[in-house]
């Protein structure tokens, strides 16, 4: 029940309520409030000025959340809102009230005003209605008179229009005399439709006359564009005005653009010859200069045509700038064949000079073409061009000389030191081609024309690599030359020239020397002036890696050093086979003379050495170096050795002592370095090249069972060769320590070791010395 | 790693050249060495790596009757090996079989199975048959093949053929392909020739100077290696026999020998009168010649050089990898020491 008497409370308060809100907040716009279930879940005590405020649950709340002294301050709280609310319900209620009085008196007005409008509206209806008939009166009182009127005004229109045809070809006449296209031009296209409409019956003749005026003016009119001594503005009208006589104008485009065009092609003949003359700049420098006055003019000539044809028709740009491209086109493609013929950089520069003039003068007059761009970009790759070609010009320069040497070398032996001059001259090919080339691109960059300042930077960095590229290109046909096979050099022509021929050590050695050069003079001079060329600008780091380069150059050298002692020692090796394969070792007969094959291996080396000695410097650190092996303690302890077990084997004669003994001696020997590296020095390769043909004596003996007198045979041969061995290397130690190998390894392959006395040996070895001295002196003779 | 003193050592009495692998023996990693000594009684080692691989064991010491300039071991029976001697004029041939029981005798003598007679000139070297029991042999001497047919337990050794190469060549060794048993490689004065056993006749040359000794891949068909007097190493396809496929530098002075790992794809062992055995790994990227600038790959080519073993005191001419073990290889030096190597540390990488 009581919820029930509860219901009707609500709705009142609730009412009450929501008036109350709606005048309190102006927004009414808000009563989609959130179902009361949500609202009871979530209600705080600030519910209370919500639309959707349940007063049992706030009090609920209340009690629950507050203390009792709370809850009392609320209630005075509570009390006090309740009676301003109140307050504020009444001043309601007495505010509405005064509208509603307000509303009621505005009603009452607007009804007394309504009363008079419609007896006013119906005389204003009256009036217009009668202004409508006297109008209406006037209009038809008018009309005929009008209408007389205006056929009388088209007579007359037709009339003059007649005489107007009828005096035309005389008008014309008159314009053409005068001169004065346009008017009749403008006469005569306000003719035409009358023409086409009654041209064939009544105005025959006169059609006809007006026609040949009419040709005779179009004739003049393009006599008048063709000629060029008339000013722009006057053939550009006189084209406008054959535009609108429906002459076809196009015609006359293409006409005057084959002009131009034919113009350009005299144009080039005329500069080819130019760039033909000045193969010799000094001679031909006047002629130069004269024939450049001409080029200038004549380009300026073809300027001013564009610049004629350009003004004459409109929109014809696109295809003036294919003009003006093809004229930087021509000029370069005439340079690139003057690079292919290995011009100049002085005459390179010229003809750029000249192009840039040409460019300038043509930008001017044709500033969409944009051509110094289109010539810039064609200049970088003339320029390319010219560096690449400078470059493989250099490398056959450089190749051709190591050619004639190679075959000088093999024919003409009269000539005293060929490997020193081939030496001094492919270094005088490399260092003079790369300073000469340097020279060039200085003088490229120095004088410094508009067109190459903007590529200097371009250039520089392509000289730097240009000069990269030579030395690697460089590197890889050395090596080619050399006959390294696994190579994989890109140019054709070297290889096909090379194929086929087998170098000669000599030249191998050229080669060796020439990679060390290149690395320790050629690279650093050509690096300074490089960086002297880049620092004038001042402009981006060395794009070049010399170390790179002058490592790749070290190696090589090292390698042609390496192959130049390879061939040498095989050579002797198949000197030592020879000797080794021809007779029979055990059953060999007592030794005579010291055998003829040490002749020959003197020969050989003589040979060596003299090639050695054009070719390589001397050892600075040999005298040194001698002294200190000497003082050394392997040599002063091997000597007396070796002599002891001379002795003990002669005595002995047991191959196990010897052995031991051998062994005994190493041990106390310090081991040998036999293979030690080689340097770029006349001793150093020779000793080198004695050694490793000594050790190939030695591994030869191994291999062969000798008799006594076998042994002896090559005891004496040894001992013959220490004698002369001495005085031609360096590393006195080795040779001598090999040499007795040379002996042990014979004894141990003999049957019967039994030495030859020393006295014997010395004899035998004088012999021969006076025999190769008479010999030689018989030679020198002779 | 220089100097490789990680080398067992075994020292023989007298000078020697060559060392063979016991490929027979499956139990036990042996080598045979034989002396090579003019005027004293020349000796043949049987060597056994022990246990551990600490140490070379001398299971055998057996007296040949000259000095031996070549030896081989038979690839089916471990009593079994060949040489070839020679002293001063006198050359020969012959099969031996160790006798068995010999730990008891107190001076075992080899017995000999057959000697292989009928050489006019001298004996340069004997082959077997690659591998598994067969009983063909070949004997090279200077200018002139045999082909044996062996019967071990009869004891006897016949000609099957024999052929000239001419009198102008003058052959040095030769290897027998392990891929194709008809295929013969001989080296001579200035080529190395391929012969096929079946016609007897020369298939094809590689015309090349101072080959001093080739060997087969064992893994790769078609790879040849040859070692020459100086210009090192070279690898060859014999399929294009023009130019070598890779080149190896080799040694300071003459490469005698080379010897490709039984197992180990690329893996080369050389050994060389400058007193070193190299070994190198002919990788395959040196196979590809295709790159533009030689000497700028060279850069980024792996070094094929992996080791250079040079602690010996004189010329190194025998040389031999163990089939059991193949990470294992004997060297022999011209002064009689025989060192045996483990490259085992070398193949991780």
């Amino acid at each position: 029940m009581e919820l029930e008497g509860a219901l009707p409370m609500d709705d009142k308060a609730k009412r009450m309520r929501d008036l109350l809100s709606s005048f309190y907040t102006p927004d009414q716009s808000i009563p989609g409030s959130p179902p009361h279930n949500a609202v009871s879940r979530f209600a705080t005590l600030d519910t209370i000025n919500t639309t959707s405020f349940d007063a049992d649950q706030y009090m609920n709340l209340l009690v629950q959340k507050s203390s009792l002294e709370g809850l009392l301050q609320k209630h005075v709280e509570m009390s006090a809102e309740i009676k301003n609310l109140d307050t504020d319900l009444q001043m309601l209620v007495y505010e509405n009230y005064n509208k509603f009085i307000s509303a009621t008196d505005t009603i009452k007005k607007m009804k007394n005003n309504i009363v008079g409008m419609e007896t006013n509206m119906e005389q204003l209806l009256e009036k217009i209605t009668s202004v409508q008939s006297r109008s209406d009166g006037v209009n038809t009182s008018l009309f005929e008179k009008r209408e007389h009127i205006e056929k009388l005004h088209r007579t007359r229109n037709l009339l003059r229009k007649v005489q107007f045809i009828y005096d035309l070809p005389t008008r014309l006449q008159k314009c053409i005399k005068s001169e004065a296209y346009a008017d009749a031009v403008k006469f005569y296209t306000g003719a035409t439709p009358i023409f086409k409409a009654y041209g064939d019956s009544s105005f025959l003749d006169c059609k006809r006359a007006s026609e040949e005026a009419v040709s005779v003016i179009i004739k003049n009119l393009q006599g008048l564009v063709f000629s060029d001594s008339e000013s722009i503005q006057a053939r550009a009208e006189a084209v406008m005005l054959l535009k609108k006589l429906d002459f076809p104008v196009e015609n006359l485009k293409v006409k005057l653009f084959e002009k131009l065009k034919q113009f350009l092609v005299d144009l080039d003949l005329e500069y080819k010859e130019l760039t033909n003359v000045p193969v010799n700049v000094d001679e031909s420098i006047n002629q130069n200069s004269a024939s450049t006055t001409t080029h200038e003019a004549s380009v300026h000539e073809f300027a001013e045509a564009i610049r004629a044809y350009k003004a004459i028709f409109l929109h014809s740009e696109p295809q003036l700038c294919n003009l003006g491209q093809d004229l930087v086109k021509k000029h370069f493609e005439a340079i690139h064949q003057q690079i292919m013929k290995h011009v100049r950089s002085a005459d390179l520069l010229a003809m750029l000079r000249i192009i840039w003039t040409d460019v300038l003068l043509m930008d001017e007059v044709l500033p969409e073409a944009s051509l110094p761009d289109f010539a810039l970009q064609h200049a970088r790759v003339a320029i390319k061009d010219y560096t690449c070609s400078t470059f493989s010009r250099l490398l056959m320069n450089i190749s051709d000389t190591l050619k004639k040497y190679q075959f000088t070398v093999k024919e003409e032996m009269g000539v005293e030191y060929p490997l020193r001059a081939a030496l001094e001259a492919s270094k005088k090919s490399v260092i003079q081609g790369s300073m000469d080339a340097l020279m060039d691109f200085r003088l490229l960059l120095d004088e410094n024309p508009e067109l190459l300042l903007k590529l200097r930077d371009l250039t520089i960095g392509w000289v730097h690599e240009g000069f990269q590229d030579f030395f690697r290109k460089l590197d890889g046909y050395f090596l080619l030359l050399s006959g390294k096979k696994n190579t994989a050099f890109q140019d054709v022509n070297l290889i096909e020239e090379t194929q086929g021929e087998k170098i000669s050590a000599g030249l191998v050695l050229v080669l060796a020397q020439l990679t060390l050069y290149i690395e320790q003079t050629a690279i650093p001079r050509i690096r300074e002036e490089l960086a002297s060329l880049s620092a004038g600008g001042g402009v981006r780091g060395l794009a070049t890696d010399p170390a790179e380069i002058c490592r790749i150059f070290r190696s090589s050298g090292e390698s042609f050093l390496h192959l130049y002692i390879k061939m040498r020692t095989q050579k002797i090796s198949v000197l030592l086979k020879k000797r080794f394969a021809a007779p029979n070792w055990v059953k060999h007969k007592e030794p005579r003379e010291v055998h003829m094959f040490v002749d020959l291996l003197r020969q050989e080396l003589d040979e060596i050495r003299s090639e050695v000695k054009q070719i390589l410097p001397e050892g600075l650190t040999h005298k040194h170096r001698r002294n200190n092996s000497n003082g050394s303690t392997t040599s002063s302890r091997s000597n007396p050795l070796r002599d002891d077990r001379l002795l003990t084997r002669s005595n002995t004669q047991k191959a196990r002592s010897q052995l031991l003994e051998s062994h005994l001696a190493k041990l106390f020997k310090q081991k040998m370095e036999i293979f030690t590296k080689v340097e770029h020095t006349q001793e150093s390769v020779v000793t080198t090249i004695v050694k490793l043909s000594l050790k190939s004596f030695q591994e030869f003996v191994r291999l062969q069972t000798f008799n006594r007198s076998g042994f002896q045979q090559i005891q004496l041969d040894i001992h013959f060769l220490r004698t002369t061995l001495k005085d031609i290397t360096e590393d006195e130690a080795a040779v001598d320590f090999l040499l007795d190998e040379v002996i042990v390894s014979s004894a141990e392959r003999c049957l019967d070791a039994n030495p030859l006395e020393p006295p014997v040996m010395d004899r035998l070895v004088q012999a021969k010395l006076a025999k190769t001295s008479e010999q030689g002196g018989d030679e020198k003779s002779k | 790693m220089q100097g490789g003193s990680t080398g067992i050592g075994y020292g023989l009495k007298y000078q020697a050249r060559c060392i063979s692998d016991v490929k027979a023996d499956t139990d036990h990693t042996s080598f045979l060495t034989g002396t090579l000594s003019l005027k004293e009684e020349n000796e043949v080692h049987l060597l056994r790596l022990s246990d551990g691989g600490t140490e070379l064991i001398c299971e055998g010491l057996f007296s040949h009757p000259n000095e031996i300039w070549d030896l081989a071991s038979c690839p089916f029976d471990q009593r079994i090996f060949s040489t070839v001697f020679c002293s001063g004029e006198t050359y020969g041939a012959a099969v031996w079989q160790i006798p068995e029981l010999y730990g008891q005798l107190s001076s075992p003598q080899l017995e000999s199975i057959a000697s292989l007679d009928g050489h006019t000139s001298k004996l340069r070297c004997v082959l077997w048959w690659p591998t598994g029991r067969h009983d063909k042999l070949v004997s090279i001497d200077e200018h002139n093949l045999f082909l044996w047919s062996l019967d071990t337990s009869k004891k006897t050794a016949q000609v099957q053929s024999q052929e000239s190469a001419g009198m102008r060549h003058y052959l040095t060794g030769g290897a027998w392909d392990p891929h194709d048993f008809q295929m013969v490689s001989l080296t001579c004065d200035s080529s190395v020739q391929l012969w096929d056993l079946r016609t007897m006749k020369k298939t094809d040359s590689i015309d090349r100077a101072h080959v001093r000794n080739v060997d087969y891949d064992m893994k790769k068909r078609y790879m040849l290696v040859t070692a020459e007097d100086d210009s090192g190493i070279h690898i060859w396809d014999l399929r294009k026999l023009k130019s070598p496929v890779a080149d190896l530098p080799g040694h300071s002075h003459w490469t005698w020998t080379v010897k490709c790992n039984p197992t180990y794809e690329d893996l080369i062992l050389s050994a060389g009168t400058d007193s070193a055995v190299n070994l190198w790994l002919a990788s395959p990227s040196i196979h590809d010649h295709s790159v533009q600038d030689s000497s700028l790959t060279s850069q980024n080519r792996t070094e094929p050089l992996l080791n250079s073993y040079n602690d010996y005191e004189d010329s190194v001419y025998g040389l031999a990898w163990s089939s059991r073990e193949p990470w294992i290889f004997a060297s022999l030096s011209y002064d009689g020491r025989v060192v045996v190597e483990s490259i085992k540390h070398h193949l991780t990488r």
